[in-house]
């Protein structure tokens, strides 16, 4: 499903170069659950940001579904990732001024699904995650497992193939981590391709597979 | 995504309440001034274009120079019409209107007042697309005697009765005439305001073949395609033609001759459609008072300068609050969002930001319409119903404002990177603050412009104000028209001089302030009787300086004992100086410049008068003669105030007793030197208005800017509070950089308010200079008003408990 070959990314600093990533080569089969480590700075976020299609690689090559996305423009990546990828993030990023139901919604306008089917499968997934009480409440109102869960849903609402998750842990309490790490064990499980970076052992152990990062190389790549 | 865009433009509206009330203010005040400047600007733009021939008539008026002063005349002579007619094929028609001011109406014994009468030919209703409800517009004005009147004076006077073939009959004038025709009301924005045609066959005036004497308002319609400026350079072969051979036996000189001494007699012909705003300077008119295309240029300025300065507060408060919009915009790209539908959903907000102000806009246009209709001494209406363009340019003017307010920050707001943004990495909204920084300047170097030029204009007409004008304004009492008086003149006049509380009184048609008779004369002087010199003519009689309180600056006044005095003059001092005599004025004498010997009456100098100000202070004061003559114009009298309403009205009681009830009218010498300057003291009330408003505006751009440099400063408030700064120094820090904007605008802004107006001013031929006070007066106010506004925000934000900033990192 995704193939990385050679991709390298670094800052220009005069004629210094600061690398991100360097020599990043692997492969990621449908169905997976990846699971990339590493301490602060090591590289894995902006590996993700490049696997979501967010960010550029500044050598190598990148191919998502066979596609060459290293050289699509931006608005391909755009139409691409639009289509195939949903995220998940630490700080959950809801918008503020949507309620839970047009937070939820909100992908599939840019998908230009059409109302009847908008409402169906935003109330599948208000059903599926038990929050059909909460469709009209603003983020502001919401603990932040519940702001995750609306995350979690908004990002898979409009099926993508692969889930990418930026630490999605990294703001919640031991109980809500957990109960979101069942969630996405239990999408994974449901057929869904995952990747997700985290700095909690434990819950790197929910996955498949660990790439271990260190200051841009891939320092170490097993399944659990 | 329409509907969802919306939801969230509304939401992000009402989350920063107080940034969308200044946008919206801002927005809404910049619409309704561009609205009544725009509604002002498209009248004075649409004059007399509402007739069929606009682009095709032309006004024929009298161009001349006459020893290096200009004379215009916007009427030429009776046969001219005809002659242009029969000498050019390219015109087509040729139609004269004689316009006879306003005239009283007598009908069953009842007096009707104010009703504006002109003779018109045959033709006036084919040249001019003034509609007739009843008659036919060919023939209505062949016949002698016959009147067209206004739907408005049929209204008036006839009530339900049809006024076809009633006859109307003028008091003072001999015969009556008959109503053959009803017309519409001449629009307002025609340059002439007629409520009374009658046929010019009436008037035996009109047959006179003379070119010495110019009554005429005279106007072609030429032939498609013809050219009028290409017409307009072989008028001068008709002046050559007809009125040579009579100015030779008035002058006794020939044309050619009159010309090689530098003079030059001439027509021009004047475009229709710019006769209200492009009249030349200096020409009179009897018909409605022009527009000046400079002022339209002013205005429109301005109003541009409104709407920018709204739209810069709406760019620069957008652009400074993205930092709150930056996660959205991450998050709807993360979702899929293309950067053109970010693109759209910002225009969106701006539009609906835009239209929200337009309606307020337009709400607060209208009630400001009266006031500004007051102050510019305008008739300007918001009529959706008969106006079909006003609707759709008011959505275009919408689109407008939300594209030039929106585009800027919409194009930067959606150009951010979601990795970014969502890392929390922006730009704490520094991003674009040069941008922002220049915009508030150029707000600022507009209203400080516009506020220098209202203080110039301030000082200007206090100047004229305070000059002296060489003659006593105060307790001066005129009554006009004393020829309605007849043979009454001077009974009324020995009434009024028994009257304790009237100290002296004058005869006299010449006033040197407001409507006044007029009559150039060419003198020459004894020394070089070939020598004429245009000089202004005042008939008066021996109160007339008294009265007045001019002073003498050598010789005597008139006096009524000599009897010989009648063929004596005195002159002011320009003409002294013109005369140029070596050895002082007085014992010479001037002749009229008539060749023929036994016309040319002689003159001698018994008093040279101090120059005072017959014109206005936009002229220099010329050379004039007063002359001992009975006028029968106006009664001048120097009175005593306490009991001013009590003389007016014995005064009114005598007037109406003596003239049979003809109007009483009266005015005082201040109010008419006031009413001068009144398009001035309007350009300075309304610049004024529009300088409060501009710095207003720029000000709650400034609050806004204030407002989030507070809030995005609040962690390093507290950090510097905590470290032992005090509020002041808070407060300072806080202001000083929003305060040197101010402080740049203003360096900005001065040579450009200065250049225009020493332009401005170049209008007076006696002026202030324009100084360095104003400068320093607006620079301060500018910096005040500003440091006020910031410090509102900053000393809330220098007074916020530390502890609680900090925290909430």
């Amino acid at each position: 499903m995704i193939i990385l070959k050679d991709i390298e990314r670094y800052y220009s600093n005069g004629a210094q170069r600061t690398w991100v990533l360097r020599k990043i080569n692997f492969t990621v089969k449908k169905g997976e659950f990846v699971t990339i480590m590493g301490p602060s700075g090591s590289g894995k976020s902006t590996l993700l940001n490049i696997i979501g299609m967010l960010d550029k690689p500044d050598s190598g090559e990148y191919f998502f579904l066979d596609e060459p996305v290293h050289n699509f423009n931006e608005k391909r990546r755009t139409e691409l990732h639009k289509h195939t990828i949903g995220f998940v993030f630490q700080a959950y990023h809801l918008i503020d001024e949507l309620n839970v139901y047009e937070n939820i919604e909100m992908p599939l306008l840019y998908r230009g699904v059409s109302k009847s089917e908008r409402q169906s499968m935003v109330a599948d997934m208000l059903d599926r995650f038990n929050i059909v009480g909460k469709k009209d409440l603003f983020p502001s109102q919401l603990s932040g497992g519940q702001q995750q869960l609306v995350g979690i849903a908004r990002a898979i609402v409009a099926k993508p193939k692969l889930l990418l998750a930026d630490e999605p842990t990294g703001n919640l309490h031991t109980s809500q981590g957990e109960m979101t790490m069942d969630l996405l064990r239990t999408l994974h499980g449901e057929g869904m391709t995952v990747i997700q970076v985290t700095h909690n052992e434990k819950f790197a152990a929910y996955g498949t597979r660990v790439i271990q990062i260190e200051d841009g190389f891939v320092r170490s790549d097993s399944n659990v | 995504m329409f509907k969802n865009n919306l939801k969230i433009a509304f939401r992000s509206l009402f989350k920063h309440k107080r940034i969308a009330v200044i946008n919206v203010a801002g927005l809404a005040i910049g619409i309704a001034t561009c609205l009544v400047i725009m509604l002002f600007v498209q009248h004075e733009l649409s004059y007399d274009r509402f007739n069929e021939k606009a682009d095709r008539i032309v006004r024929v008026i009298f161009d001349s120079q006459v020893q290096g002063e200009k004379m215009n005349e916007e009427t030429v002579m009776p046969p001219v019409a005809q002659a242009l007619k029969s000498e050019f094929p390219e015109v087509e028609e040729a139609t004269r209107m004689r316009y006879t001011g306003t005239q009283v109406i007598e009908k069953d014994g009842d007096l009707f007042r104010d009703f504006k009468v002109a003779y018109a030919d045959a033709n006036f209703f084919d040249v001019f697309t003034l509609p007739l409800l009843e008659g036919d517009a060919k023939t209505v004005l062949t016949q002698p005697n016959m009147a067209v009147i206004s739907r408005t004076v049929a209204e008036k006077l006839y009530g339900k009765t049809d006024p076809i073939g009633q006859t109307i009959s003028f008091k003072h004038w001999d015969k009556p005439f008959r109503i053959v025709g009803i017309m519409e009301d001449v629009p307002v924005t025609s340059h002439f305001d007629v409520d009374i045609f009658t046929s010019m066959a009436s008037l035996p005036e009109a047959q006179n073949a003379t070119w010495m004497q110019s009554n005429f308002y005279t106007y072609l319609v030429l032939r498609k395609n013809a050219d009028y400026q290409q017409l307009e350079t072989k008028l001068s072969g008709i002046i050559d033609k007809y009125m040579g051979p009579e100015l030779k036996e008035g002058l006794g000189m020939s044309i050619a001759d009159f010309r090689a001494q530098g003079n030059d007699l001439n027509m021009k012909l004047q475009p229709l459609t710019s006769i209200h705003l492009h009249t030349p300077a200096g020409m009179k008119t009897d018909l409605n008072p022009p527009g000046d295309v400079r002022y339209v240029y002013i205005f429109m300025a301005v109003a541009i300068f409104m709407l920018l300065i709204a739209c810069i507060n709406f760019m620069n408060l957008s652009t400074a609050g993205s930092s709150k919009r930056a996660k959205e915009v991450g998050i709807r790209k993360v979702l899929g969002s293309a950067k053109g539908e970010l693109l759209r959903q910002f225009l969106l907000e701006s539009m609906l930001m835009a239209f929200i102000s337009l309606l307020l806009g337009v709400v607060l246009a209208t009630f400001a319409l009266p006031l500004f209709n007051q102050l510019a001494d305008q008739k300007l209406s918001f009529n959706y119903l008969t106006e079909p363009w006003l609707l759709p340019s008011l959505l275009l003017f919408g689109v407008f404002t939300g594209l030039l307010a929106g585009s800027y920050p919409a194009f930067f707001m959606s150009a951010f990177q979601p990795k970014k943004v969502l890392k929390g990495q922006t730009t704490n909204g520094t991003g674009g603050i040069g941008l922002r920084n220049g915009l508030v300047v150029f707000q600022f170097c507009l209203s400080i412009t516009l506020m220098v030029c209202t203080g110039v204009v301030w000082r200007q007409l206090n100047f004229i104000q305070h000059s002296k004008l060489g003659y006593d304004t105060d307790a001066v009492l005129i009554v006009p028209n004393a020829w309605a008086l007849g043979e009454n003149e001077n009974a009324f006049r020995q009434a009024v001089q028994q009257d304790a509380r009237v100290l002296s009184v004058s005869n006299s048609g010449y006033i040197p302030a407001g409507p006044s008779w007029d009559n150039n004369m060419f003198f020459a002087t004894d020394l070089a009787p070939d020598q004429t010199i245009k000089t202004l003519r005042y008939d008066v009689d021996e109160q007339y300086i008294p009265t007045l309180g001019m002073k003498l600056a050598e010789g005597r006044n008139f006096s009524k004992e000599n009897g010989a005095d009648s063929s004596k003059v005195i002159i002011n001092e320009a003409a002294a100086k013109a005369f140029d005599w070596q050895d002082g004025a007085l014992g010479h004498s001037i002749l009229t410049s008539f060749k023929k010997n036994d016309l040319r009456k002689q003159y001698e100098v018994i008093g040279v008068i101090q120059d005072f100000h017959f014109k206005s202070l936009h002229e220099q004061i010329s050379p004039l003669v007063m002359t001992l003559r009975q006028t029968r114009g106006d009664i001048i009298m120097k009175v005593n105030m306490a009991d001013a309403a009590g003389l007016l009205s014995t005064l009114e009681g005598n007037w109406k007793k003596m003239t049979a009830g003809e109007p009483f009218e009266y005015s005082f010498l201040d109010e008419r030197v006031y009413n001068t300057y009144r398009t001035e003291r309007r350009t300075g009330i309304v610049l004024g208005i529009f300088a409060g408003l501009t710095i207003f505006v720029a000000c709650l751009g400034l609050l806004g800017l204030a407002i989030f440099t507070a809030s995005q400063r609040t962690k390093e408030i507290g950090i510097r509070k905590v470290l032992g700064a005090s509020v002041t120094g808070i407060v300072g820090l806080l202001s000083k950089d929003f305060l040197k904007l101010v402080v740049l605008s203003l360096v900005i802004a001065s040579p450009v308010a200065y250049f225009l107006m020493d332009k401005w001013l170049q209008d007076f031929a006696y002026r202030i200079k324009v100084g360095w006070v104003v400068f320093v007066v607006v620079g301060l106010a500018a910096v005040v008003v500003a440091t006020f506004t910031v410090s509102i925000q900053s000393i809330k934000a220098a007074l916020a408990n530390p502890v609680k900033s900090l925290r909430s990192e």
